[in-house]
Parts: C-alpha cells; sequence; structure tokens
C-alpha cells in the first residue's frame, strides 16, 4: 500500500532514523524494530475506516505538535507517593529508568532495558521474546491487523524493564513498575506534547510465581498534555501463575494509548486487574492468547471517568487449546460528558474445545451526557463450549439514593455509597492501598457528584 | 407535632391524596389504614420527602417547621422516620456500615459527637438483641436476600437505633407471622414515650393487638374519611371499608 507521506507520522520516523541502530542490541530485537517502524509506516494511523479504531477518536493526538520525552531527573519525594509499601520498585521517569528511585528485587532477574549485561538470562529473555508477541505470535487470528501504537512502542521504546521469574521461584513480595510521566510545565503550549515508550517484559518461569504492579502517573500538576504509549509482554510458562494489576491515574489531560499481551503456556494462569482514573484520551488494548491446554487468564477492570474523559477497553481474548479459560469483569462509573467503550472479543479456535470463556461489562452512567458503548464479540469456531457474556448501562438506582437519604445520609454521602457498592468488588480485589483508591473514587472523578 | 393540612398530591398526573389533615402529638400513636390503592404509602412517602411526589396544595409540618423546605435527609435529621414497606435492596453496602454511617450522618448534622466503631457497635448489638434481629444480618448488604420478615425487622431495627422522633410505619406488619409480628411491635412499644409519637400504617387489626393505637384513620380515596379511636379498628375489622364509599370526611 502507498500512500502520500502522512506527516503526522513524521516526528516518529525521524527519531527512528536519528537514533540509527543501539549498540549492543540483540540481532533479533534490531529485526523486530525495523519490521515494527515498516509497518508503522505502511499502516500509518488509523482512520475513520479502521474497524478497530471507529469509536476511538485520536484526533486530538494527531493534531499536537509531539516530541521525544527528555530525561528527567525527579525528586525521591516525587515518586514516593505512587509507591506502595512492602513492595521491591522498579520507577522509570519518561520511560527511562531511575534508579535511584528504585530497588531490584532479589528472588527475579530484573534490569533495565538500556542497560542489559552483555550475557546471561537477561539478556537471553531479552533476545528470545522482546517484541516477538506483541508482533508476532499475537497476530494469529487472521484478522488482527497492525496494531499501530504497539508497533510504535516496539520502534521506538528507549528503556524499560524485564523481569525474569526463574522456574519454580514464588516471589512473595510484589513488584511495583512506576511509570512517571514528568511533563515540562509550560503556560500557553498545551498543543506540544512530549511522548515517551514505556515497555515491559515479564517472562514467569515454569511453576513460578509472582505480582506485578504497574502504575501509570504523572509528576506534573498542571495542564501540561503528555503521550505516553506503553506496551507490555506476560510470558507465562508452564504452570506460572502472574498476578497483575495496572493502574492508570495519568494527568487529565494526558493521552495514554496502552497495549498489553498476555501469552500462556500449559496451565499457566495469568489475573490482570486495569484500574483506569486518569487520563484525557485513554485506551486499552489487552490481548490474551491461551496458548496452553488448561491455561486461565482473568481480565478485570474498573474505568472511573468524569470531565471529557474518553476511555476505551479493547479485549481481545484468544482460546487456542483445549481446555482453556476466561473471565472479564470490567465496569465503568461515568459523570458529566465521559464516554467510554468496552469491546469484548473472543475468539474460539477449532481445537479449543471445552473452552470457558465468560465476559461481563457493567457501566453506570451518573450523569445525562455520559455514554458508554459496550461491544461484546464472540467468534467461536469450536462446538463444544461456554460462552457467556453480557453488559449493562445503567444509572444509580433512585429507591436506593431515597433509602439512603431517609435514614439520614446526606446526598453527596449517599451516592458516593452506592458508587463505591457498585464498583467495590474491583476495588477490593486490588487489596493494596484500598484506602487510596477508594479516596481517589469517592472523592475524585465520579464521587460525589452533585446531581 | 406533625401537622399536615389538606395535603394534596399527585404523582405522573394523577391526583392520590386529595386533602389530607392529620395531627399527631408528641406521645401518641395513630393508625393508619384503608384499602389498597387508597393513598396511604403515598402520604408516608410525601412526609419522607420522596421527590416523585408533587404536593399541589397544602401543609407539612414537623415541631412547626415546614417539611417541604427540607431534603429527605434534613427530614431524618429532625428526626423523622420511615419503615418503608417495601425496603430496598442495596447490594454492596454492609448493613450494619450502613446503620453507623447513617447514625453518624445524624449526629453529625444535630452536631453531636459522632460514635467510635466501639461505641457503635455496642449500641447495635442492644437494639439488635431488643428486636431479635440476627448478627449474620448486620454483616451482610443490606436487605440482600432478606426473606421478607427479615426486612421488615431490619426497618424496624434501623428506627431503634436511630431514635427518631417521629416514626411512620408503612405496613410493617405484612407478611410477618405472629411471633415476628409480636417482636416489631414490643421494639415499638419499647421506644413509645412521651416525646414520640407513631403513625403506624395498616390492613389489620392485628398489629393494633399489640401496638394500642390512641386514634385510628380510615384513609379512602385519597381523604381521610373517618378518625375515631382503638374501637374504630374493632369496627373496620368487622365490617370492612363498604360502608365509608366516597363518604365526606365528617363522620
Ligand atoms: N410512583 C407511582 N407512579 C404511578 N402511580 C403510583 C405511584 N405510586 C403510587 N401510585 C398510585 O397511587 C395510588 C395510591 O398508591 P399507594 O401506594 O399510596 O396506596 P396504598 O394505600 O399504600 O396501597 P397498599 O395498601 O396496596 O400499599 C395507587 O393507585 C397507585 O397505583
Ligand atoms: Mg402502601
Amino acid at each position: 500500500m502507498t500512500t502520500t507521506a502522512d506527516t503526522r507520522t513524521t516526528p516518529y520516523l525521524d527519531l527512528f532514523a536519528r537514533r540509527g541502530e543501539r549498540s549492543g542490541e540483540a540481532e533479533s530485537v534490531r529485526t523486530r524494530r525495523r519490521e515494527a517502524i515498516e509497518r508503522f509506516e505502511a499502516a500509518g494511523f488509523p482512520g475513520r475506516g479502521n474497524e478497530e479504531w471507529r469509536q476511538t477518536n485520536i484526533a486530538p493526538l494527531l493534531r499536537a505538535a509531539v516530541t521525544e520525552a527528555s530525561s528527567r531527573a525527579i525528586e525521591g519525594q516525587q515518586a514516593k507517593r505512587f509507591l506502595y509499601p512492602g513492595c521491591d520498585r522498579l520507577v522509570f521517569v519518561n520511560g527511562r529508568f531511575a534508579p535511584e528511585c528504585s530497588s531490584a528485587p532479589e528472588e527475579v532477574n530484573a534490569a533495565s532495558l538500556a542497560d542489559l549485561p552483555a550475557a546471561g538470562r537477561v539478556a537471553d529473555v531479552v533476545a528470545e521474546h522482546l517484541g516477538a508477541t506483541v508482533d508476532g505470535r499475537a497476530s494469529c487470528s487472521a484478522d488482527a491487523g497492525v496494531h499501530p501504537f504497539a508497533a510504535l512502542n516496539t520502534a521506538l521504546f528507549d528503556d524499560g524493564a524485564v523481569v525474569e521469574i526463574p522456574d519454580g521461584a514464588v516471589v512473595e513480595r510484589p513488584i511495583q513498575v512506576l511509570w512517571l510521566s514528568s511533563p515540562v510545565e509550560e503556560s500557553g503550549s498545551v498543543d506540544r506534547v512530549e511522548f515517551s515508550f514505556p515497555r515491559l517484559l515479564v517472562v514467569a518461569g515454569e511453576n513460578s510465581q509472582a505480582s506485578i504492579i504497574e502504575t501509570f502517573a504523572s509528576t506534573g500538576t498542571g495542564t501540561a498534555g503528555y503521550f505516553v504509549c506503553p506496551a507490555g509482554e506476560f510470558i507465562c510458562r508452564p504452570g506460572a501463575v502472574l498476578h497483575h494489576t495496572r493502574l492508570q491515574a495519568d494527568g487529565k489531560d494526558a493521552f495514554h494509548l496502552g497495549f498489553q499481551h498476555a501469552h500462556l503456556e500449559r496451565s499457566a494462569l495469568f489475573d490482570s486487574s486495569s484500574l483506569a482514573f486518569g487520563g484525557g484520551l485513554v485506551r486499552n488494548d489487552a490481548v490474551a492468547l491461551l496458548d496452553g491446554e488448561g491455561s486461565h487468564c482473568t481480565l478485570d477492570g474498573l474505568y472511573v471517568v468524569a470531565g471529557s474523559q474518553f476511555v476505551d477497553n479493547h479485549m481481545r481474548v484468544e482460546h487456542r487449546q483445549p481446555h482453556t479459560t476466561s473471565h472479564q469483569l470490567y465496569k465503568g462509573v461515568l459523570d458529566d460528558r465521559a464516554r467510554s467503550v468496552f469491546n469484548g472479543r473472543i475468539y474460539v479456535h477449532k481445537a479449543a474445545q471445552k473452552t470457558d470463556a465468560k465476559q461481563t461489562n457493567r457501566n453506570l452512567l451518573l450523569s445525562k451526557a455520559a455514554l458508554a458503548n459496550s461491544n461484546p464479540q464472540l467468534e467461536i469456531f469450536a462446538d463444544d463450549v461456554r460462552c457467556t457474556h453480557g453488559s449493562t448501562i445503567g444509572r444509580l438506582d433512585e429507591d436506593a439514593l431515597f433509602y439512603l437519604r431517609a435514614r439520614g445520609l446526606p446526598r453527596n454521602e449517599a451516592y458516593g455509597m452506592l458508587v463505591y457498592a457498585f464498583a467495590r468488588e474491583l476495588v477490593e480485589k486490588a487489596s493494596f492501598e484500598p484506602l487510596r483508591l477508594r479516596a481517589s473514587l469517592n472523592g475524585g472523578p465520579g464521587g460525589g457528584g452533585s446531581r | 407535632m406533625l401537622r399536615v393540612s389538606d395535603l394534596h398530591a399527585r404523582v405522573e398526573e394523577q391526583e392520590i391524596l386529595r386533602g389530607v389533615n392529620l395531627e399527631v402529638k408528641a406521645g401518641e400513636v395513630h393508625a393508619v389504614m384503608g384499602p389498597n390503592g387508597s393513598g396511604k404509602s403515598t402520604l408516608a412517602q410525601v412526609l419522607a420527602g420522596r421527590e416523585d411526589y408533587e404536593v399541589t396544595a397544602g401543609s407539612l409540618e414537623l415541631d412547626g417547621e415546614d417539611l417541604q423546605e427540607m431534603a429527605p435527609e434534613e427530614r431524618a435529621h429532625a428526626g423523622l422516620f420511615l419503615a418503608f414497606q417495601y425496603p430496598v435492596e442495596i447490594p454492596g453496602v454492609g448493613n450494619s456500615y450502613f446503620l453507623k454511617a447513617a447514625v453518624n450522618a445524624t449526629r453529625k448534622a444535630r452536631g453531636e459527637q459522632e460514635l467510635d466503631a466501639m461505641d457503635f457497635l455496642q449500641l447495635l448489638r442492644e437494639r439488635a438483641k431488643l428486636v431479635d434481629v440476627d448478627e449474620a444480618l448486620l454483616r451482610r448488604p443490606v436487605n440482600e436476600g432478606f426473606s421478607g420478615g427479615e426486612k421488615k425487622r431490619n426497618e424496624i431495627l434501623q428506627m431503634a437505633v436511630l431514635e427518631p422522633r417521629l416514626a411512620v410505619l408503612d405496613e410493617t406488619d405484612s407478611g410477618l407471622d405472629i411471633d415476628a409480628l409480636k417482636t416489631v411491635a414490643a421494639g415499638v412499644n419499647a421506644l413509645r414515650n412521651e416525646d414520640r409519637a407513631f403513625v403506624v400504617i395498616t390492613h389489620y387489626q392485628r398489629l393494633l393487638n399489640y401496638i394500642v393505637p390512641d386514634h385510628v384513620h380510615v384513609l379512602l380515596d385519597g381523604r381521610i374519611v373517618r378518625s375515631g379511636g382503638s374501637g374504630l379498628a374493632h369496627e373496620l375489622e368487622a365490617k370492612g371499608y363498604a360502608g365509608f364509599n366516597g363518604g365526606p370526611a365528617a363522620a
């Protein structure tokens, strides 16, 4: 496909050309980067005709003048407020490793992608896996197509984290990966947007067990916009148990277009929870590939948005082998003019007999102007399967609200209580720091509304 | 304490209350009886401040204050309590958590010290015992999956914990077996005192054997068509409402 040059891709293509080959990078990774930029260049940014992006309006991002986020040192204090106690941590600022804020976990092999040892376990893992699932094995259903932002990340990530959990290791302490954006606070130049491409590779060895917490946040307080475009790959080897929490609390004007891919081998378990509160234009594509018999994934999520926030969760769960199970529960709370998309695709391959797939999306609209879209898509090519899906879009129960008020609870408090009750099971699942999350529910977007 | 004068109310263009007059003094128990659809629950909901019902004429006063100027929660803070005919299930909100929030919201609004967890728990246990509510119900979400009787008893528990000045009980007796009915009545009687008043809405004389009212009113077609002493309830039980059809308010 040849088209006239799309100038909006120029800053990204230029950056790729300017960087050249990175010394010390494995040949396989170089190749994947090259292929990725070619795919991105060929496909360009998705337009309205692209079914996968039909409901996601990325025009504001494409209009912005973009530039690579510069390296920035931050004070420990700025990271501290986002760190959870009792975790080992890897902290990144504008996509680059900040060793002074980090404490490397002991039982695992972890490293900064920009500073890999020349040889050894971590180097091997990166050479084998980095970019292999996102851009290679992932496109196993014929029409999955190119994910332009995942391709961009592979081509352009400057740094990131690799975490390898050795076979049989049971890692007690959660590993928190904090992705901080530190935008330049300039007044009057909201259209200048800095981008970064955080990259995460987690390889959970056979029969290992670990818990990863990703947090996306901003040191900024003002209106400075930024564009964070993360990609995460989670490889679960046979029998691995990997828990994953993804808390997205970006600044309210941020663009957040993320991609995560889980690859599950025999009897592996991947349990992922996404909590999305921040950002102005947010999209998160989550793919799980159940590629080993008896593997199970849980993909849960909660989004709480207000103002003019837009959040899009695009799910794709592929059952490739027999006896695989998947559970998805996504709940949304929308206030003001906020909008959401939930696109849940379940694809059951012919070989995947005895698949058990369940998908639920529930939305709570707190205002008349809020809008939730829910699109389940089941594609089933096996005949002995159980697949259920359901979606609801509702408003706050006025009877319940009146009941609580008649017992003396002020309207705002009653309101917050009902909203919290709706979201509760997902908040409590992310069992660390529930209070912080509760605060962001009650005091933040969606909470304490006055309607 | 409560003065309802010439109250007219409608819902969705339909006039339901058509000139209700009711005066309740501190220390009194009033029973309101009437056939299905006569407007009993409408009266109760209007008192509690439900916005679906539009008051088109008349007035509502609690201790001289205009109830219509007050939000539902403000009415509760002023001491009004409504035991719902159909208590609402609230999934995800724990029963005792809800009750504590309600008690403390009321105390806060009155400028009183809020109860801490220990003091509240003690109060709750004591009142749960009084109205025979199983402690297991306190840990469950509000009314969710409760049996009909459990819901009604939960209403009475809330009343016992909140200690209102005026309690309106909307068919709290329906769906209760005789033992549960006695428990509910005992709960009400334990709270009876000279500062407190009750409006008991019921279809049956049965409850009034245990909660003996000072006054009985017959509500028919949105009007109180007759008022009398506790003997009136027996008369209704024997003769039904037939004799009151469309009759004037003066009896
Ligand atoms: N929200 C509403 N919308 C429409 N009609 C209503 C509504 N609430 C009450 N009504 C109507 O108003 C009339 C009075 O209802 P209300 O519930 O007050 O009666 P009630 O005396 O409590 O009856 P019951 O003994 O069956 O509880 C009925 O005809 C009912 O259908
Ligand atoms: Mg009724």
